[in-house]
């Protein structure tokens, strides 16, 4: 059974009712926690740039090894050498945040330019991208990585750049295909016909006001891998070494004391890595369905 | 080419000489290698001229060129070969920042209603940068000229804040008009004005048009599929068919004694569509799927032609070296026809 | 017992709006009936909702809440059904001020219960043809094979061969050239004017009592629509068969229809004789006869004058307003009944000789 109501009174003459109030709440609540967690790890990085943390990450507390979640002075406990986990979890956050950062820039800042280069221009420019994008997109990423491990050092500056350059094609593909539906609905045609440059028409019609949303979103799915990536490396070994922490990382170490009871050492930084991928993964979703108005209408 | 009465370079306004838009059309792998051209001659060697505060109508059905000259004309698209020179400026000639400036003076109205409004754009903010595209008003010029626009298309202004979705077809024409009418032009391309309007709505659009060309002293190329429309608002009219004029001249000239049989066929079927006793399929000839890329060789009309068929198919109309060429058959009227009805 | 084929009455279809949070009454109480043999043509502007009604009587209308009120009866001697049985155990409305404001529907009850309804009758007695033909048929099936289809389905011939030779007996009736050539064409493969003969073709194969054509001219060529036109005379002489014609273009209804209905605002204004209502004079609705005026007559043309437009815009059926929806576009109202077409919505009066107008100019 479902129920419709009409308003009763005047029927605003605008079909322009503020965001919060046209979405469906299930957007609203992963745009939500997707925003929370954003704000948690920008945060946490901001602490552990300044070195604000509750404890040296790399001071050691013999006597309380892998103590549990709520120990004083530990809210979270303590690893395998008395380190403090919170500390420990928080600092873990500079291993992929600059880094994702740099990895969703370069791709979105390369796909931009080579899908407004292919979509504008067309025919042959638009080949030539394309081609580039399968080539790029049929190199196994993490054979990519591994070599490039090995060429340089576990770096995780050097991974994040693959990373990057590895989804231009996607970002391109994605910016060329907006172009494509501009184009249909004689849109470019008609920017061109009144006079506009073409650098306007490219920054402020194409761009800005079309392609924004495709852009946050890749930024926030991009965000996301990018974490993915750098903990499944650090965990295997190849990205942030000890001691320096990173989720990944914690998780391998915690792995030995799992079997023994202890818990906590390997779960802490797991879930971590779970919520805060949710979280971006959820913003992402979230945020087209609101900018696109994709849900019910 | 047998134009030969032109006007002086002078006088008009606009003159396209012998305008051809060719498109490649794409063919398969195999037919690439055979070297077999795919070609689709949708503009094939147009000519006429267009005086200032002059209408000229171009008229005919879907697939016949009208909109691919209007926009090669404007430069919107390059043309294979031809000329066309605007307020002496040789647009096919031209490319780049030049052409953009020219576009001051020359614009187009498209057959689509969104075509120019971004979704994500106020009216305002609309018009507002048509206004500042070729000059710099400032911000009381700019307001109160967004006014004045409001006023010249009878639209109110509480339309300012609202967003393209939410007008109905016939305001958004209306705003596609004043956006148009914000650069300031001399000549205006109106491509198929009236076409997904309502009956009511454009009588509506038909009137304003003729009322901004009086106050604004504008000069049309009203591309129309509707006769009617056509002949009410044009001073002179151009029929085309695959490509070509087939015939042109004074509008009542046209409507009234049309010498090519296509015209003929065009308000015959106009008028037979609502006459109850009408007799079907005689006069208005038979009908057939058009291959560009085989045109039938001599005339193109030929295949569909009721004179053709009266006449016993004479050999000349579908004799390839004999293609009919526009020929004046009276001052102003001309007419590419072997057969011209009298 | 009348001899309505089909009749429908107080037929209302919603939608809703959830940015404005308010109803599109699209078609807001309607009460149509086509007897047999007989071609009724819906004349109306963009958003009256003469494409909504016929979607509705076929069961199309899948968006929320769609069809609320009504009764369709469908009677052609074998079968007598009302489509929208059961239709108010499924809804609940509740009205302020003589307005419905609320609807409370079980959408998926009503979706199974209209399609039990339809079974047979769909497609098989009542068979529609749409707007824009090369959108509405099966761009991956050859032409014949869904004519086929057709034919297997809703009629006796359901042997393949059988019904390969009806089919093609179709499109050589509809007048296609080199019928058995384009049996074998896909959609894409024929113009708009053959395509549109092949959709013709497969709503008549079905052999239906009722065939409900919406705007099957609107999207042709000029000469394309006069040879449809002269194709729809010809089936209507030789085969009889009772036609609800839905169409904006006046003449394309004039040639047609034997009887016309005219739509506004979601509600018929005038019916009666073509003849009569395509008049355009006194004895019409101020909106056909508005409507009729706009349209450039041959003098009007000729002397180049201007056009007689309607002011202001189509209305949008979310806000209707009280009184007549066509009120303040209205140049012919009169002192005496200003008041009462402001404030009250008139019924549809006796105009004499099967006529009928909804205009309080007409009130006895």
């Amino acid at each position: 059974m479902k129920r419709f109501r009409q308003r009763p009174g005047e029927i605003s003459e605008f079909s322009d009712l503020p965001l919060w109030q046209k979405a469906d709440t299930i957007d609203l609540l992963y745009v939500g926690y997707g925003l929370l967690i954003v704000s948690l790890v920008v945060a946490s990085y901001l602490l552990g740039a300044l070195q604000w943390l509750p404890h040296d990450p790399n001071a050691l507390n013999l006597n309380l090894l892998l103590a549990g979640p709520g120990t004083p002075g530990h809210l979270l406990g303590t690893d395998f050498m008395g380190r403090d986990l919170l500390t420990r979890l928080v600092l873990g956050i500079q291993a992929y945040f600059l880094p994702g950062l740099m990895a969703v820039a370069s791709a979105l800042f390369g796909g931009t330019v080579l899908g407004v280069v292919a979509g504008y221009r067309g025919g042959g420019a638009g080949l030539i991208v394309t081609f580039l994008g399968n080539l790029i997109d049929s190199f196994p990423r993490l054979v990519l990585i591994l070599l490039v491990i090995a060429a340089f050092k576990p770096d995780i500056w050097y991974i994040m750049a693959v990373i990057g350059i590895s989804n231009v094609p996607a970002v391109a593909s994605l910016v060329q295909g907006k172009i494509a539906m501009l184009r249909e609905k004689n849109f470019i045609e008609a920017a061109v016909a009144l006079g506009l440059p073409t650098r306007t028409i490219i920054a402020k019609h194409i761009l800005w006001y079309n392609c924004k949303a495709l852009l946050i979103i890749q930024a926030t799915l991009g965000m996301a891998e990018a974490i993915l990536m750098e903990t499944s490396l650090s965990y295997l070994g190849f990205g942030v070494q000890e001691p320096t922490p990173s989720w990944g990382n914690m998780v391998q170490s915690g792995a030995n004391y799992f079997l023994q009871g202890n818990l906590w050492p390997s779960t802490a930084p797991a879930l971590a890595i779970l919520f805060t991928i949710l979280g971006f993964h959820l913003l992402g979703d979230g945020l087209n369905n609101l900018l696109e108005g994709k849900r019910g209408r | 080419m047998t134009m030969e009465a032109r006007a002086p370079m002078s006088e008009s306004l606009l003159e396209v000489i012998d305008l051809k838009k060719h498109f490649r059309q794409r063919r398969g792998l195999f037919a690439n290698l055979r070297g077999a051209e795919g070609v689709i001659p949708a503009v094939d060697g147009v000519s006429f001229y267009l005086k200032e505060q002059e209408t000229v109508g171009l008229v005919g059905e879907s697939g016949c060129g009208k909109t691919t000259v209007g926009k090669t004309i404007l430069g919107l698209t390059g043309a294979t070969s031809g000329k066309v020179i605007f307020a002496g400026h040789e647009i096919t000639a031209m490319g780049g920042e030049p052409l953009r400036a020219l576009r001051s003076s020359m614009q187009m109205i498209f057959q689509d209603l969104d075509a120019g409004l971004n979704p994500k754009m106020r009216i305002e903010q609309i018009l507002r940068e048509a206004l500042t595209v070729h000059h710099r008003p400032s911000d009381a010029e700019c307001a109160r000229r967004i006014h004045e626009l409001l006023d010249q298309v009878k639209l109110k202004s509480n339309k300012l804040s609202q967003y393209p979705h939410e007008l109905s077809g016939g305001e958004k024409r209306r705003i596609g008009l004043a956006r148009v009418l914000a650069v300031g032009p001399r000549f205006i391309v109106a491509d198929e004005p009236t076409s997904a309007l309502d009956v009511s709505i454009q009588a509506q659009v038909v009137n304003l048009l003729r009322d901004l060309q009086q106050d604004l002293a504008l000069s049309f190329l009203f591309i129309s599929h509707d006769l009617r429309i056509v002949e009410l608002m044009s001073h002179k009219v151009a029929v085309m068919y695959l490509g070509k004029i087939v015939e042109m001249g004074v509008s009542e000239r046209i409507s009234h004694r049309p010498a090519h049989p296509y015209t003929r066929v065009l308000w015959t079927s106009l008028v037979e569509k609502q006459n109850r006793e009408a007799q079907p399929a005689a006069a208005s000839g038979a009908w057939g799927v058009f291959d560009f890329e085989r045109p039938s060789a001599g005339c193109r009309f030929a295949p569909r032609c009721p004179v053709y068929q009266a006449a016993g198919r004479p050999a000349i109309c579908t004799d390839a070296a004999s293609e009919p060429p526009l020929r004046e058959l009276s001052s102003g009227h001309y007419c590419a026809c072997h057969f011209p009805l009298s | 017992m009348s001899a309505s084929l089909l009749k429908i009455d107080n037929l209302r279809t919603y939608f809703y709006s959830r940015s404005k949070r308010a109803f599109i009454r699209s078609v807001d109480g309607v009460s149509l009936a086509i007897n047999r043999g007989e071609t009724l043509g819906i004349v109306g502007e963009s958003g009256c909702g003469k494409s909504v009604t016929a979607l509705s009587v076929m069961g199309l209308i899948t968006a929320t809440p769609g069809v609320i009120t009504g009764r369709i009866d469908f009677a052609n001697g074998t079968l007598h059904r009302n489509l929208l049985d059961g239709l108010d155990q499924s809804v609940r409305l509740s009205e302020e001020e003589g307005r419905i404001m609320d609807v409370v529907k079980d959408s998926g009850a009503w979706q199974r219960q209209s399609d039990r309804l339809q079974r047979g009758v769909r497609g098989g007695e009542i068979a529609m043809i749409f707007q824009n033909p090369k959108a509405s048929m099966n761009p991956f099936e050859p032409v014949g094979a869904q004519i086929v289809e057709a034919v297997r389905l809703h009629t006796e011939h359901t042997g393949k061969k059988e019904a390969e030779q009806r089919a093609l007996h179709w499109l050589e009736r509809v007048r296609i050239d080199s019928p058995r050539l384009r049996f074998h064409n896909h959609p894409y493969g024929l113009s708009g004017g053959m395509c549109q003969r092949a959709m013709i073709a497969m709503a008549l194969a079905a052999e239906p009592s009722l065939l409900i054509a919406d705007e099957p001219t609107t999207g042709l060529d000029a000469t394309i629509q006069s040879k449809i036109v002269d194709l729809l005379a010809e089936l209507k002489a030789e085969i009889g068969i009772t036609t609800l014609l839905i169409s904006h273009d006046m003449g394309v209804i004039g040639r047609l229809a034997d009887r016309v209905a005219v739509m506004y605002g979601g509600r018929v204004v005038e019916e009666g004789g073509a003849q009569q209502v395509l008049a355009g004079g006194e004895g019409n609705h101020p909106y056909t006869r508005a409507l009729i005026a706009s349209i450039p007559g041959a003098a009007e043309v000729r002397q180049k004058s201007y056009l007689q437009a309607i002011e202001g815009d189509v209305l949008d059926t979310i806000n209707i307003p009280a009184g007549c929806r066509f009120y303040e576009r209205c140049n012919r109202v009169t002192e005496a009944v200003r008041e009462r077409c402001a404030d009250c919505e008139p019924q549809l009066f006796d105009a004499g000789s099967g006529q009928r107008v909804r205009c309080w100019l007409f009130a006895p």
